[in-house]
């Protein structure tokens, strides 16, 4: 099945953004907006009150060294959170229809996607009119770095959201779990800062090595990469590989459960 | 010819899931790839084919599972055993309400449900305006769907579906909430629809219509095919089976008069043919029944024969004082009637006739002995009595 024409997959993401982010806004303006706002009140929490610093940054200010971990972050960790309850959510549907139900999940993380890398643009277009230069290989290199993190956000929210069919829990599990995953990826704050144990263990996050080459690629215009970088991407397939036969084993099942 | 439809010992078990406990084993039990083979059985070993052109009705009680059946056939539910193969184009109307958003537009949700059915964008715009004038529901397609009422809801799934051209066509009691005028039109829609060749399967409680519409029947009882085959006699046996069932409160309470045993009814018996234990009658046939009445001071007892329906409303009944009959006698105490009612016209159904011995005046029943018996034939005529008729002063 090809996603990209098929035509209820497109409805199911046209309504997801309609209903989840342009329902109660005024128009798209919001949709640049409301990120860049959130961004200011990040950079004065963490420039003014805590005087953050970013450690062997050269000349880049602590805003873009956040900003651009940020919202792949954002994209990422709203997609597995909001597309978790998509199959119960739509169980009227399942219960009367017949389609591949793996699209409820896939749609939603897809509308979130597309959502939050509008206002990734449009927060990458403001940091470089404030004067952070940003490599320009670096934003196209980013694109396959970002497309990676969305097929791993897609395959956790495909296995959360079947989950969620059966142990019902998931959806007090997630919110927590997404917390401290956050705290624990160097989004924040730079793995140099970590003492030695710590930061090796942080590598084993998959998203510490989405954020930081996005921050090379982007910032640093540090395009280095070994075999060793293959692990990632890899991985990212294999989970979403893994989850959607997962989901596929689980969805004959959703009637019975709903 | 390669039937649209084949179900094979199709099974449905709903797991019991409502303790955490039992959720968390009938979970396990499918991760590790094993159907739930225990629960509610909802469908037991059903077996069918559906060939096109052959349009198939369902019928049953409440609670038969014809529902799942019909979810089990559009794949909206897996059977926890058995096979079915789905070989056509189907675009299926299921429960009110057809898996609309009650949040969006009656335009949305059409182009949502006909992506559903497999339309693309392009062929969806060719076809709106024929869907919004066969919903004909007005400017309300640019309401949110909850401020519908149900036949506008069933009248916009109506249209999607009809406009997306299917082979087979599988709705549930839907159209029941129609108005007049919609149920004509949708009606009108089907025979064209299956005049064109393609097949009907459809679940009704309006035996009129599934006559109507279809040409074989399965009639479910308890999650089990009861019986399968031709819409007449399947309806027949079905309607049959309700009748009894509401008529079986009164039999018990008429058995309990006229046990006063003085004359009594030694023999009833009817002419007819036996078919598995179930006496058959044709319609238009006659009917004979022979009685023989027991008088224990040698006076001719009178006899009454009445026919009642299955479920004990009375068709006819005559006594032999009123037309001056007398029996023959067999011996002293021993009398013989013999009745016939020519070129019966019961329509087809489940009958009972009765014998009953009646004193010498014709004034007390003192004995009933009954025989059931069914009329067979295919009518589409309604009641239960054919009323000689002719039409603009032919025939």
């Amino acid at each position: 099945m090809n996603l990209l024409t098929n035509n209820f997959f497109r409805q199911l993401v046209s309504r997801a953004i309609r209903t989840d982010y342009l329902e109660n806004l005024t128009g798209f303006a919001w949709l640049v907006l409301q990120p860049l706002l959130l961004l200011a009140v990040y950079a004065f929490v963490f420039t003014t009150i805590f005087k953050a610093r970013v450690p062997d940054s050269g000349t880049i200010g602590f805003v873009p060294f956040l900003a651009v971990a940020f919202w792949p972050w954002t994209a990422f960790s709203e997609g597995i959170l909001r597309s978790a309850n998509a199959v119960s959510a739509n169980s009227a549907l399942i219960g009367k229809v017949s389609f591949a139900s793996e699209l409820l999940p896939l749609s939603t993380v897809t509308a979130t996607f597309l959502m939050h890398m509008a206002g990734y643009v449009a927060v990458l277009i403001v940091l470089t009119l404030m004067g952070t230069p940003l490599h320009p290989w670096g934003v196209l290199a980013s694109i396959p770095v970002l497309i990676f993190m969305y097929l791993l956000s897609a395959g956790l929210s495909l296995f959360a959201s079947s989950l969620q069919v059966f142990v019902r829990d998931i959806g007090q599990i997630l919110p927590p779990f997404m917390t401290f995953w956050f705290f624990t990826t160097p989004i924040l704050y730079s793995v140099s800062l970590l003492p030695e144990p710590w930061s090796k263990l942080m590598s084993l996050n998959p998203i510490t090595w989405y954020v930081e080459h996005l921050r090379n690629f982007l910032l640093f215009g540090n395009f280095e990469l070994g075999p060793i970088d293959l692990a990632v991407p890899v991985f990212s397939i294999l989970v979403f590989w893994g989850s959607l036969k997962f989901f596929r084993r689980l969805s004959r099942h959703f009637e019975d459960f709903l | 010819m390669r039937p649209l439809v084949r179900l094979e010992g199709v099974s449905k078990f709903y797991p019991r899931v409502h303790k955490p406990g039992e959720r968390l084993r009938a979970f396990a039990s499918i991760l590790a790839g094993r159907e739930p083979q225990s629960g509610a059985q909802v469908l037991d070993d059903i077996s069918l084919e559906i060939h096109p052109g052959q349009s198939f009705g369902i019928i049953g009680e409440n609670g038969a599972g014809k529902s799942t059946l019909l979810k089990v056939l559009t794949g909206v539910i897996s059977p926890s055993k058995g096979t079915v193969e789905v070989n056509a184009r189907v675009a299926a109307l299921l429960e009110l309400g057809a898996g609309f958003q009650p949040d969006f537009s009656g335009i949305d949700n059409v182009k949502m449900k006909a992506s559903l059915l497999g339309m693309s964008s392009r062929q969806l715009d060719g076809k709106m305006d024929e869907i919004l004038a066969f919903a004909d529901i007005g400017d309300y397609v640019h309401e949110p769907v909850k401020h519908y009422s149900s036949g506008m809801v069933v009248r916009l799934g109506f249209a999607v579906v009809a406009a997306s051209a299917p082979e087979l066509l599988i709705t549930d009691e839907v159209l029941a909430v129609g108005d007049e005028s919609f149920q004509k039109k949708c009606i009108r829609w089907i025979e064209t629809f299956l005049e064109n060749g393609n097949t009907l399967l459809m679940v009704s409680h309006s035996m009129f219509l599934v006559q109507k519409l279809c040409r074989k029947a399965l009639w479910v009882h308890e999650g089990k095919a009861r019986k399968m085959g031709d819409v007449f006699a399947v309806t027949q046996s079905y309607l049959a089976y309700h009748e009894e069932k509401s008529g079986s409160e009164k039999r018990l309470r008429d058995s309990q008069k006229g046990a006063d045993g003085l004359y009594q009814v030694k023999e009833f018996r009817v002419v007819g043919d036996m078919d598995s234990d179930e006496l058959v009658i044709g319609h238009g046939e006659d009917l004979s029944a022979e009685l023989i009445l027991y008088s224990p001071d040698g006076r001719p007892p009178v006899a009454l024969v009445g026919v009642m329906r299955a479920d004990g409303t009375p068709v006819y009944g005559v006594a032999s004082d009123f037309d001056g009959i007398s029996p023959i006698a067999v011996d002293k105490q021993h009398f013989r009637y013999h009745i016939r009612f020519r070129a019966l016209q019961l329509l087809p159904g489940n009958y009972t006739i009765r014998g009953h011995a009646m004193d010498p005046e014709g004034m007390r029943l003192c004995d009933t002995t009954e025989i059931r018996f069914s009329v067979s034939g295919q009518s589409r005529e309604m009641g239960f009595i054919h009323l000689p008729h002719d039409w603009n002063g032919e025939g």
